[in-house]
């Protein structure tokens, strides 16, 4: 490979965390640059297990052992530690005077997101929310085909996500700190919704958990009135430990309906003695097309001038205050009136 | 045993189909009564009174009272919604059993009238849920039985159909009690209810007319979640959201969760399909067994051996209490309490 011009500086990228969608984060990240990883936990072990990657990329992955340390090394950092602590940790990166990529939500409560999206407009950087099913190739159809009027007026919209419930980690079962499966795992529909959809007007929200200690399911579903008459329902399934992850949607407008099965639409479909191994807590991704190495690319090029991404932060803000309101709506057993 | 069976009323499509295979039934002698029914054309489905029983080649009578005159063991009413509690009261008080097209009634109190006329007479209602009786639900039922599905928490529902245009009086909100609501939240409720068991405690709907804008007279999209006495939740579409032009009506699914698992049923689904070679159109065959025998078997064996068949006058007002309360929330923007009998 020849170069004509002089390459400019390697890119330095932070990643604050290194739980479960910190391995779907790195190998998009390190196709974009030299990563600093820290984390209270992991950070040693993630870097070791994609040393080989970053290598075969052409980029280095290490660690800090504080956030100010990697704070002073990097210009952008991708924030995936747990829910509740989003805002400090954006609030530091923001205050050092870096952009910043932030896992969904950006925030657990309201004012933290607002407050997120204020500072990063009175500072100058770029704030983004990983709303990753946006990057999911699926979901860009769904918008086309709304944006370019294939399906005309929308109706009535149906999405449903489901899972294992995430065990592995205690704070995801915490509702107190992770909002539970309405802020975890739903918000992702909630956004799109609301993407395809456009301003919400009412939501409502009933949910339920059970099973025991050990093995703990939840499920909840979420009824929004859009501005525009269209209704919408967003179911979320936290299941037992063997559920595979799995999506859907359903939508039809007055010219045209699209649905979309992540299991119907998987491109191969083994039948073997030994079986291959589910997730049950992330969807399975075309390594060709991973939509959160695309997602990232996307903010990176934004911090670097670029187009505007599909997501701002204004949405990541949003998103936090439909699943509040549907969480809201939870607690007092009615619907929540809003201006979203 | 052979048993006299009337059909009151032509109005709903369905009698098409009952009176067919109740005459193709040995042991079954059928007569049927269309009291102010009018063919529309000369289609099968347009046809009305004499004309359609003598296209079935089924005894016709010219009146309710000539029917119940004739002295049936049992009726099945196939008339306009808001006019099941008149012929279920005529027919109970001729001491007939009856099998009664959903829903049961389009208002609470003629959903207790029903169920106060049929104890009164000591007769027994069925209520036509015929995919109660598909043999997917048996698998479902027996899948929870056996454990393997564990504690039901949480259930997705879709009914989902073209705008009923076949009668008049579907869109009609008078005589049909509303739109897509009062038409589809029935059928995913009784499945829930035959499954679980489980009590309707609270229920939230939204609805809109933006399909079909032009005819539309009542909601022709809606969706509705309930809250259960066990905890579980519960979600379902009942949207008119089949194009008139779609090769087939349009279908039931249901995916419930367990704490052991899920299991998805599509009712409808199985087909064959293809692409017309000339407009690009789909083409879809549908196969799988007509889930109506099975029911009215249930139901004449039922009225053979006296013994009260399921689903029962209660199903029918647990079912019609859902709609109702739907009705409300979406009039309200509430969350409202499910009527209880």
């Amino acid at each position: 490979m020849t170069l004509q011009s002089a390459p400019r500086p390697r890119r330095r990228i932070g990643l604050v965390g290194a739980g479960g969608i910190a391995v779907a984060h790195v190998p998009g990240l390190l196709r974009l640059g030299d990563l600093v990883v820290h984390s209270q936990d992991g950070a040693p072990a993630l870097a070791a297990a994609f040393a080989d990657e970053a290598a075969r990329v052409g980029s280095t992955i290490t660690v800090a052992d504080s956030l100010d340390e990697l704070l002073a090394a990097v210009d952008v950092v991708d924030v995936v530690v747990p829910t509740p602590a989003h805002a400090t940790v954006v609030r530091a990166a923001l205050a050092a005077g870096r952009h910043v990529v932030s896992e969904k939500p950006l925030a657990r409560t309201d004012a933290d997101a607002d407050d997120l999206v204020a500072r990063a407009a009175d500072a100058g950087l770029q704030l983004y929310p990983a709303h990753v099913v946006r990057w999911f190739p699926a979901y860009r159809r769904l918008h086309e085909a709304v944006t370019t009027g294939l399906l005309g007026d929308l109706a009535v919209l149906r999405f449903s996500r489901s899972g294992a419930f995430p065990t592995r980690v205690a704070w995801f079962g915490d509702r107190a700190q992770s909002g539970g499966i309405v802020m975890d795992q739903m918000i992702h529909d909630l956004d799109i919704a609301r993407w395809v959809a456009g301003p919400v007007t009412r939501v409502s929200a009933v949910t339920v958990r059970t099973g025991d200690d050990e093995h703990p399911v939840e499920a909840a579903h979420v009824l929004l009135t859009h501005a525009s008459g269209a209704i919408s329902h967003v179911a979320g399934l936290w299941g037992p430990p063997h559920l595979a992850f799995s999506t859907e949607y359903s939508v039809t407008g007055t010219r045209g309906s699209l649905s979309h099965s992540s299991l119907a639409e998987e491109d191969t479909r083994a039948d073997l003695a030994t079986p291959t191994a589910v997730d049950g807590f992330l969807p399975s991704v075309d390594p060709a097309e991973d939509p959160y190495a695309l997602e990232l690319a996307d903010f990176v090029a934004a911090v670097d001038g670029g187009p505007l991404p599909r997501v701002s932060a204004a949405d990541g803000a949003v998103a936090v205050r439909l699943a509040n309101a549907a969480l809201a709506s939870i607690a007092s057993g009615q619907p929540v009136e809003v201006t979203l | 045993m052979t048993l006299r069976v009337g059909v009151l009323s032509f109005a709903h499509t369905h009698a098409i189909g009952y009176l067919s295979a109740l005459a193709a039934m040995p042991d079954v002698e059928v007569r049927g009564t269309d009291p102010g029914g009018v063919s529309t054309g000369t289609t099968l489905g347009e046809l009305r009174g004499a004309d359609l029983t003598g296209a079935l080649g089924v005894a016709h009578a010219d009146t309710v009272d000539d029917l119940l005159a004739w002295g049936p063991d049992a009726v099945v009413v196939t008339s306009e919604n808001a006019r099941h509690r008149e012929f279920v009261e005529r027919a109970a008080a001729a001491g007939a059993h009856v099998l009664c097209e959903k829903p049961l009634a389009t208002s609470w109190e003629d959903g207790l009238a029903i169920r106060d006329a049929v104890q009164r007479a000591g007769v027994t209602l069925m209520m036509a849920y015929p995919v109660r009786f598909a043999s997917a639900f048996d698998r479902l039922r027996a899948t929870h039985a056996s454990g393997a599905l564990g504690t039901v928490f949480s259930v997705r529902g879709a009914n989902n159909g073209m705008l009923p245009l076949t009668r008049d009086w579907f869109t009609d909100p008078a005589l049909s009690g509303g739109g897509a609501i009062v038409d589809h939240v029935v059928h995913v409720a009784d499945l829930v209810d035959g499954l679980t068991g489980a009590r309707p405690v609270s229920v939230t709907a939204v609805a809109n007319r933006v399909l079909h804008a032009e005819r539309a007279r009542a909601e022709t999209a809606g969706l509705v979640t309930v809250t259960y006495d066990t905890g579980m939740v519960v979600a379902i579409d009942c949207s008119w959201s089949r194009p008139d032009t779609a090769p087939a009506w349009g279908g039931l699914t249901l995916d419930v969760a367990g704490t052991g698992g899920t299991v998805s049923v599509d009712f409808f689904g199985a087909a064959a399909r293809g692409l017309d070679a000339v407009g690009g159109r789909p083409i879809e065959l549908r196969y799988g067994a007509d889930h109506d025998v099975p029911m009215l078997r249930t139901f004449l064996d039922a009225v053979r051996d006296g013994v009260q068949p399921q689903p029962d006058v209660q199903v029918g007002l647990r079912t019609l209490s859902i709609v109702l309360a739907a009705q409300e929330s979406v009039r309200t923007g509430r969350t409202v309490p499910v009527p209880t009998a």
